[in-house]
This record gives C-alpha cells, sequence and structure tokens, in this order.
C-alpha cells in the first residue's frame, strides 16, 4: 500500500500550535519506514492519523471554534483518505495492556474480522493463521489473554492486527515496555509479517538500534515542522551530521553512548557494596535482609482468601551499604519488583527479616522499629523513597511545586508529629529541587499534564524531597529517551555523592554501568522450579512489573476466576448464559416478591444441591458465601430494632425496643437476604463473560457497540485492582498514609488513560462503525431449555411452599 | 444524518470505552471502600436507618459517567455496569443489584434530561445525585424492599440516602471531573473543559487560561 502525505497539519483540540505541521511524504508499496524524531515531534499523531483514528471536531457551537481539532492538507493511502480507509492499516501501540481486547486469545483476534464483516466460517482460518504467523499457535484459542507476558501480548496484538490483511502496519514505539527478550521477539515477529505479507510498514520508535537494520528507509520528523530528512536507513551509520543531530534531538543512535555527555564519574573508591551480609559489618549497613521470602499478597492470613500464597522468592539475603548503586536484575516475572517493594517497606515479609541498621534510623530513630514495614509511613519517607514504574502513581496534587512541597512537609521527626523540616527549609528544598530537575518552568503545571521524560524527573523529585538515603526505583528507564535517561543517572549520581544508596529494579545495562551499580541477580531465589512458573513467567510489563497469574492480583478484589484459562467444564458452566440468566432471574424474583423464611428456605436448599451441577466443592462455596450471612444479619437487627413493632417488647432500649412482631420480620428478611445471594454466587462462577456478552448483543439484542464496550472494560478489572494497589503502596511511600479519596481519583485517571488507548485500539480494528458478523454464534439448546425450567421449578416451588405454610405474602401490598 | 442533533448525543468509541472502564474502576474502588471503611457501618449499629448516609458511595458512577461522558443514557450505564461489576465480583443484593443500579443511575439521569444535557454545574450535579439517592432509597423501601421500617425509619433511611446522594455522590463527582479535566485525560471527550467552567452557570473561562 502507498502512503501520500501532502501539506498534512494536525492541530489537536484545546492546543495553541499543530503537533504535525505540513509533512509532505512518499511510502512506496511495501517500503518499511523507520520514523524518528525528538519527544514532541507528532510522531504518535502521525501515525494516528493514518491508521484513521482521529476525528477532527464538526464544530456545533462557534465559540468552540477557536479550540476545535483540526486537520488540513492530504493524508491518502492508496488514493483514499486515511480516516475512510478503515481495515486497511493496523495499529500497535506501546502499552501491551491496551492492545488486548477480549479475555480469550483466539476471541481477540477475530476481533477485528467481526468487525469487518468477514463472514464466521471464513474466520477461523484467518485466526489460526494470524497466529501461527506470530509464533503463538502453541496456544490453545481458549488461552487466557491475562496470562501472557508482555511481549507476547504485543505479539498477540499483530496476530490480530494481521488477521484483518491491512496493507499498512504502523508500530508506534510497540517494545517500549518490553524486556529484551520480549522486544526482540516482537520485532522479529513484525519484521516477518511484513515479508511475508508485503505490507508496508512504519514503525516509529527512539531506540533507533533496534530497527535501523531491518528497514529501508529512517524519516525525520521535526517538532512544529515536517519532515527534516528522508534517507536509505544505512545512512544512520555513516553520515556523521545526521548521527549528531539525532542524538541531540534525545534518539538513541547505534554505537553512540548515551552516558557520553555527563561529566566523568566514578564510584570507586567507595565501599564495596555486600549482597550477602557480612558478619561484623552490621553497624554500618543501612538495611540488612536476611532469608527474606516474598509475594505480592500480604502474608496475613484471612478468612476468605484461605491459606497463604507460595513465595515466589525466599532465601533472599541482601545488604545495602551508604553511596553504593545495586541493580536488581532478573528474567520477566521472577519478582524483582516484589523484592524491592519488600525492601522499601511497602510489603511484608512472608518469611525472614529485613532490619535497618542504626544509619538508616538516623540520630533520633532510636524509637523506630527493626523492620521498616513496622514504621509509620511519615517515618518511612525520610528514609526510603521508592520510584514507581508509572510516575503518575505518585502524584496527588494540582501543581508540580506542591506536590515537592508537600514530600518534604510529610517527613516527621520519629516518634512525634513534629515536622522534620522548617517552613524555610521546606521552601528552599522545593527550590532546588525544582532547580535540579530542570521544572522551574512547569512549577505551577499540572503533574498529569507533563511529558514522559518530566514526569519521570518529578517522580524521583517527590522521593527526594522529603530527604530519603535510600531510594528505590522500578525500571526507571522503561521508555524514556536518551535525554532523560542521561539526566537520571546525573540526578542519581549527585544523590550517590551525597552518601546516598540507589537500589533500582532495571533491565537496562546502560544504566547500571552508568551507576557503576552491583548486579543482584534474584533469578537464582526462585521458589518454583522454571518449568512450573508459567503463571509467574507470563506476568507482563505494567506497572509494577510483575501480574499475569492470578496470584498476580494479589490484594485486589478476588477475580482469580476471570482470568482462568480454559472453560468451565462443569454442568452449568457449559450450559448458556441466557438460559442460567434468566432462571436467576425467575427465582430473584420469586424471592423478592414475599418476605418470608420458607421460599428463602427452598432457595437456599436448592442452591447448596445444586453445588456439584456447578462443580464447586462445599468449602469453597462456604468461603465466598459467608461475608454475606453477615450481612445478613445485620438486615436481622436492622428490622429488629426499626420496625413497626408489634407483640410481645422482649428488649427495650429506652429509644427504641425489640419486640417478637418486629424480631420475625427481621428474621424473615435476613432469611431473604442470604438466599438471594447464594444462586447468583452460582450462577456467576460459572458463566464466562465473553459467552455472556455475546448472548445479551445476539439474542437479547442489546447495542453490540456497548456490550462489547463494557466486555473490553471488564477485563481491565484485575488490572485495575493492581493499579489500587500500586497506589496505595505510593502513598505509604510519599509519607501520605491511608488517603482513600486520592487512591480513588488516582484509579480514575489511570483508567481513563487505560481506556482511551483501549479506544483507539478498538477502533483501529474496525470496531464500532457498519454491521459486524459473530463469530461465536449464541445458541439455545434443549438442555439451555432445561436450565430455564429448572429456575422456573425453584422460584415455583419457593412460593408454593410457602403460600402452603402461609407465609408468603406479597411485599407490594403490605 | 451528520447534524449537529446527532454529533451531539449519538456516542462514539471513546465514550462508550471510557464510560465503560469507568464503571470497571468504580467496582475496584467499591472494594476499597468496603475494605477501608468496614468500621463506619458499624456505627450505625445503634439505628441501622441512619446507615444509608454513606450509601450515596454506590451512587457516584452515574453522576461521575453523565458528568464525564455528557451524553444521555451515560448515567444509567454507567451506574448499571459498575452494578454488574459488583454482581461478578459477588454483591449482597445477588441479581438485586441490577435492578438497583438501573433504578439509581434512572433518577440521576432524569435530572440530566431535565436540563436537557446542557448543564452539567455543581447544583445540576447535587440534584442528579440526590435524585439518584431518592431513587435508590425508594427502592429500597418499596420495590425491592429489602428493609421493613416503621415510618419513622423509612423516612430517616430514604433522606439520608438523598443527602448522602447530593453529597458523595453528586459534589464529589463534580469535583473529581474537574481534577480529572485538569490532568488532560478527558482530552478526547466533550467534559475536557470541566475544569474552566463555572461552577454554577457552566460558562468557560476566556482564552488565557493555560490548560494545565
Amino acid at each position: 500500500m502507498a502512503v501520500t502525505a501532502r501539506g498534512f497539519t494536525y492541530q489537536h483540540a484545546d492546543r495553541t500550535r499543530p503537533a504535525v505541521a505540513g509533512v509532505d511524504l512518499e511510502i512506496a508499496p511495501g517500503e518499511k519506514v523507520l520514523l524518528a524524531g525528538p519527544s514532541g515531534a507528532g510522531k504518535s499523531t502521525l501515525l494516528h492519523a493514518l491508521a484513521g483514528v482521529l476525528h477532527p471536531d464538526q464544530s456545533e457551537r462557534p465559540e468552540e471554534e477557536a479550540a476545535a481539532a483540526t486537520s488540513t492538507g492530504d493524508l491518502l493511502l492508496d488514493g483514499i483518505p486515511a480516516d475512510q480507509a478503515r481495515g486497511r492499516a493496523g495499529l500497535m501501540q506501546q502499552d501491551p495492556e491496551s492492545q488486548v481486547v477480549l479475555s480469550r486469545i483466539g476471541d481477540d483476534v477475530a476481533f477485528a474480522c467481526e468487525n469487518l464483516a468477514v463472514p464466521p466460517d471464513e474466520i477461523p482460518a484467518r485466526v489460526r493463521q494470524a497466529l501461527s504467523s506470530v509464533g503463538l499457535d502453541h496456544l490453545p484459542a481458549d488461552h487466557s489473554t491475562a496470562a501472557l507476558s508482555g511481549g507476547q501480548k504485543q505479539r498477540l496484538a499483530l496476530a490480530g492486527i494481521l488477521a484483518m490483511r491491512p496493507g499498512l502496519l504502523l508500530l508506534d514505539e510497540p517494545t517500549a515496555n518490553l524486556d529484551p527478550a520480549g522486544t526482540e521477539q516482537v520485532r522479529d515477529a513484525v519484521i516477518a509479517a511484513a515479508r511475508s505479507t508485503g505490507a508496508t510498514l512504519v514503525v516509529v520508535e527512539h531506540r533507533l538500534s533496534l530497527w535501523v537494520d531491518h528497514v529501508d528507509t529512517l524519516v525525520v520528523l521535526q517538532p512544529g515542522g515536517g519532515v527534516s530528512c528522508r534517507v536509505p536507513a544505512g545512512a544512520l551509520h555513516t553520515d556523521q551530521r545526521l548521527r549528531g543531530q539525532l542524538t541531540e534531538a534525545g534518539l538513541w543512535v547505534p554505537g553512540a553512548d548515551p552516558l557520553a555527555g555527563l561529566p566523568a564519574w566514578s564510584g570507586a573508591g567507595r565501599a564495596p557494596c555486600a549482597s550477602e551480609p557480612q558478619a561484623q559489618s552490621g553497624g554500618k549497613q543501612l538495611l540488612t535482609g536476611s532469608g527474606l521470602a516474598v509475594h505480592r499478597q500480604s502474608p496475613r492470613r484471612s478468612w476468605r482468601r484461605g491459606p497463604a500464597p507460595q513465595p515466589v522468592l525466599s532465601g533472599v539475603n541482601i545488604s545495602l551499604s551508604p553511596a553504593t548503586a545495586v541493580g536488581i536484575t532478573g528474567p520477566n516475572g521472577a519478582g524483582k519488583s516484589t523484592v524491592m517493594l519488600t525492601l522499601a517497606g511497602l510489603l511484608r515479609p512472608h518469611a525472614g527479616t529485613l532490619r535497618a541498621g542504626a544509619a538508616l534510623k538516623g540520630e533520633r530513630g532510636q524509637h523506630l522499629p527493626d523492620s521498616p514495614a513496622d514504621w509509620r509511613s511519615e517515618d518511612l519517607t525520610s528514609r526510603i523513597g521508592t520510584v514507581f514504574q508509572e510516575p503518575e502513581h505518585q502524584f496527588v496534587r494540582s501543581t508540580v511545586a506542591d506536590e515537592l512541597r508537600l514530600s518534604a512537609e510529610r517527613a516527621r521527626v520519629p516518634g512525634s508529629r513534629r515536622p522534620l523540616f522548617s517552613a524555610s527549609e521546606v521552601d528552599e528544598r522545593v527550590k532546588r529541587l525544582l532547580h535540579r530537575l530542570r521544572l522551574e518552568d512547569a512549577a505551577e503545571a499540572n503533574p498529569f499534564t507533563l511529558s514522559g521524560g518530566e514526569k519521570r524527573r518529578l517522580s524521583v523529585g517527590t522521593a527526594l524531597a522529603a530527604g530519603p538515603q535510600v531510594l528505590m526505583l522500578d525500571e526507571p528507564t522503561f521508555g524514556q529517551d536518551a535525554h532523560t535517561f542521561a539526566e537520571l543517572i546525573g540526578l542519581l549520581r549527585e544523590h550517590i555523592d551525597d552518601g546516598g544508596t540507589v537500589l533500582a529494579v532495571t533491565h537496562d545495562q546502560d544504566f547500571l554501568r552508568g551507576l557503576e551499580a552491583e548486579r543482584f541477580d534474584v533469578a537464582r531465589f526462585a521458589d518454583r522450579p522454571e518449568g512450573a512458573r508459567s503463571g509467574a513467567d507470563a506476568a507482563g510489563n505494567g506497572p509494577e512489573g510483575t501480574r499475569g497469574g492470578p496470584d498476580a492480583v494479589g490484594n485486589g478484589p478476588e477475580v482469580s476466576w476471570w482470568g482462568r484459562s480454559g472453560r468451565d467444564t462443569s454442568w452449568l458452566g457449559r450450559r448458556g448464559p441466557l438460559a442460567k440468566l434468566c432462571a436467576l432471574a425467575l427465582i430473584t424474583v420469586a424471592l423478592i416478591a414475599t418476605i418470608d423464611p420458607v421460599s428463602a428456605g427452598v432457595v437456599a436448599a436448592a442452591s447448596f444441591a445444586l453445588l456439584p451441577a456447578a462443580g464447586i466443592r462445599l468449602l469453597t462455596f462456604l468461603r465466598r458465601i459467608w461475608i454475606f450471612a453477615v450481612a445478613s444479619l445485620l438486615a436481622v437487627w436492622g428490622a429488629a430494632v426499626a420496625a413497626e413493632e408489634s407483640g410481645r417488647v422482649l428488649l427495650d432500649l429506652g429509644v427504641t425496643t425489640v419486640s417478637t412482631g418486629s424480631l420475625e420480620l427481621g428474621l424473615s428478611l435476613g432469611a431473604r437476604a442470604f438466599a438471594i445471594v447464594l444462586p447468583s454466587v452460582l450462577i456467576f462462577s460459572t458463566t464466562d463473560p465473553t459467552d455472556l456478552a455475546d448472548s445479551l448483543a445476539q439474542q437479547v439484542r442489546l447495542p453490540a457497540r456497548f456490550v462489547l464496550g463494557a466486555l473490553a472494560a471488564m477485563r481491565l478489572l484485575g488490572l485495575m485492582a493492581e493499579h489500587w494497589t500500586a497506589l496505595g503502596h505510593a502513598r505509604r511511600a510519599r509519607g501520605l498514609g491511608n488517603q482513600f479519596l486520592t487512591q480513588s481519583f488516582g484509579v480514575l485517571v489511570q483508567a481513563i488513560r487505560m481506556a482511551t488507548r483501549l479506544a483507539v485500539t478498538m477502533e483501529s480494528r474496525g470496531f464500532g462503525a457498519g454491521p459486524r458478523t459473530w463469530s461465536r454464534p449464541a445458541s439455545f439448546t434443549a438442555s439451555d431449555a432445561l436450565v430455564v425450567a429448572g429456575g422456573a421449578v425453584i422460584a415455583g416451588a419457593a412460593t408454593a411452599l410457602a403460600v402452603l405454610a402461609g407465609t408468603w405474602n406479597l411485599v407490594w401490598l403490605n | 444524518m451528520s447534524t449537529s442533533a446527532s454529533l451531539r448525543t449519538r456516542w462514539n468509541v471513546s465514550d462508550i470505552v471510557v464510560a465503560s472502564t469507568l464503571a470497571v474502576a468504580s467496582g475496584v474502588i467499591f472494594w476499597g471502600w468496603n475494605l477501608s471503611y468496614h468500621a463506619v457501618s458499624t456505627l450505625f449499629v445503634a439505628y441501622p436507618p441512619t446507615a444509608s448516609v454513606v450509601a450515596g458511595m454506590w451512587l457516584f458512577p452515574a453522576v461521575l459517567g453523565a458528568l464525564i461522558i455528557r451524553k444521555p443514557g451515560a448515567a444509567i450505564y454507567c451506574e448499571m455496569v459498575a452494578a454488574a461489576v459488583s454482581a461478578l465480583l459477588g454483591s449482597q443484593w445477588g441479581l438485586g443489584v441490577l435492578l438497583s443500579g438501573f433504578l439509581q443511575g434512572l433518577g440521576a439521569e432524569l435530572i440530566l434530561l431535565a436540563f436537557l444535557y446542557r448543564r452539567f454545574t455543581l447544583d445540576v450535579a447535587v440534584l442528579a445525585g440526590a435524585a439518584a439517592g431518592l431513587a435508590g432509597g425508594i427502592n429500597e423501601n418499596w420495590i425491592a424492599s429489602y428493609y421493613q421500617y416503621d415510618a419513622v425509619g423509612t423516612v430517616v433511611h430514604i433522606a439520608g440516602f438523598a443527602l448522602s446522594g447530593a453529597v458523595i455522590a453528586g459534589a464529589l463527582p463534580w469535583l473529581a471531573t474537574r481534577g480529572l479535566a485538569a490532568t488532560g485525560v478527558l482530552g478526547p471527550l466533550k467534559s475536557r473543559r470541566a475544569h474552566l467552567e463555572s461552577a454554577l452557570t457552566g460558562r468557560t473561562r476566556t482564552a488565557g487560561t493555560p490548560a494545565a
């Protein structure tokens, strides 16, 4: 497919200048192009425009005209305007999580075909072919997308794109969030796909070395202008002027040392950093962990969760000395971030001890407990600062200066409420940090509106503002350009020069070299044998580094049944979702219609009797429902105290009384409240959300766009729970303690960010316009009829027995 | 076809996905609320009908969705998807939570409809939150009848519900929408300038104000 841009200009809404302006570009069919340029040059905007997912405003109100999004010039794919060439271009974005739409890999690949109304009998072959061309055909089609690694998710996204048979592949920093192994696999899969399909390829990337030897052409965009150069890719190795220009722009130029611009620095002469605790040097060590066993989930036992999880790493011995740097390395999903969070006092170790030395506790620290996990949030923040992979997790204020100020103000003198820094010291720290972080001009900007590099600098700044001696960072260089990289190294070197210690989870060799960091490989502490770690290995590269297997959800809501692979094979699990929903509705209506213990008892008994059909063990069921039993007791009490009194008075509380009548009513209400939960637990734990959505859209004819939108969002539930947990950690690390409101706000920000990217993914796969087909036709079978009949029988029996017993009363007539 | 009316009311893909995701995120916030504020509910043991003063927590997705999406149906859609999420995670009311979600969303929706989906100011948000609470109170006392209080208890319960809705599901979502607009994440949506709008007239402050 040929691409033609003539004077193409695009301005986003509410911006004062265009994101791309006057782009003139010809790309030949089958040409492979590496698109580069400094941050803010509009590379992503151009890709989005090519993918047809930008929508200039058709302004409805004249007063909004000035702020509207506008597009001028031509952008043509084989002569057709890009925004009308639906399905002809496929787009892959940076964040693997937002590239997946559905929860089973086969369905996810079929999604685009369905949107483009490919005949259903043609879809399975397309899906198989696409999966095999990205090397995922060894997985079953109903493999859970949540159990894929970041690199696998990106390859799955590529398969989804290839299944559309597009003439143009667009990739927007497809490997920025991946580890080195995942990165190469994705690149190789992309190149192979472009070769075999003959599709034109445009890839945006600032790590040029990854792609430059695999593409034909290098195109450089310049901020506010058009194309500044278009050369054969090989010129990058030979043209010194070009290399200089790109290095200047912050790109990672192959063979150029990103540390070259920094003043010479040597950590030599510092005390060697002892990873294994040395028996005698305890006094000098800042932090010593011995025999640590770690897991995302708190070791505290809970009734609901059952037994404590198996730690991902155990027997970890580590110790940190002043003025050193340690890099925690190891394969993806090995538990690197978990170790870091444990050392940072944010997660509790499952075994072993973590002890802060006198040097870290400080002169006024004698009141502090030994383990940082037991410290108050305010004491933690002035000793151990944590920088999260997603900088936005740390932001809680509406300006950059306030964000830094807050950190400085939160630090407390141990054991007291007195601030550690006086008002003038706080001002001084804020001023100095704004200068050091080069954020003086952005001091009044909203932190969330900063560029990626500025956010990274601010996230380090918020940690440093509280004056911690130990700084911990989780993949601080992911997705950063060479400028931000060098600045970060500079900041951390200063921290070390001041006697501080840096511990970072990283894959980045340049980073380790830049800080002369000692490597601490955690792979040797892995608890489970390599082969058995599929869930953990699959952990992706999202906000906190590890995710994927059901246990990665950690402290989130219990959604473990959500990400499971394969289908529920119980009898109820194999029935159609619509039938189950009908049966559940019948039973629920029968219960709501009356307040009596007999009908409630019948439904409860039936629910327990149906456990084998649902394949749920009694103990599992009890664990899920006990909390509802407690809630029903509250219902009993509520009515007993506050319902109309009748009969004998049992308890006189002065203002109110409990009588036989109100207690009886309460017991009936409680039984009903308990009974109403049981069948819904049975039905929802045996119903797959994808199947339910298929049913609702095809059989009930609910609008497909909304049903599929809701389904795609539900897949994000586990991810959102992880954001919640990470936001909680970030608040503790910043000395803020428990902050429900800012934590909720943080989740909303991340939810909308993710939704916006997901919407782009869905739209670029043809979603939302025109008729679609369904590769999984929903049907209604004889055994589905049996399910509905069963529901009717339970509802009928409940009502009939209550009528016979004389307890039935229609609630709306009371 | 593409008249200004259909542009104003038709949901595009971003609207649908953002509304759905907001509802799912609300489900996570519900869960966080349950965890953090388990103790709160025990405060109401002395007189259970007053527990409704924190029930606005269950209503906030309706008004938040409406203020962010600004298109017809957003309140009902967000509240129902949030209800579906709680049903999946295991709701105290089983399938009945969908009925609650629909009625509460409907309460908020009617207020926004009354203003023809043109006003998204603080007063409208508070009214919508109160209406959602009122609808919730009516449902829980007379339709699904989860409670059977005497006259005083019923009045206290419903009034508490509406008050709670006005604050937790009205004023707070309005503040949250402004905060979200200020972060720039609402870029593709109609509410992207919410932080520049006056609280009561809804007029956008004139240019010159940086979008930060």
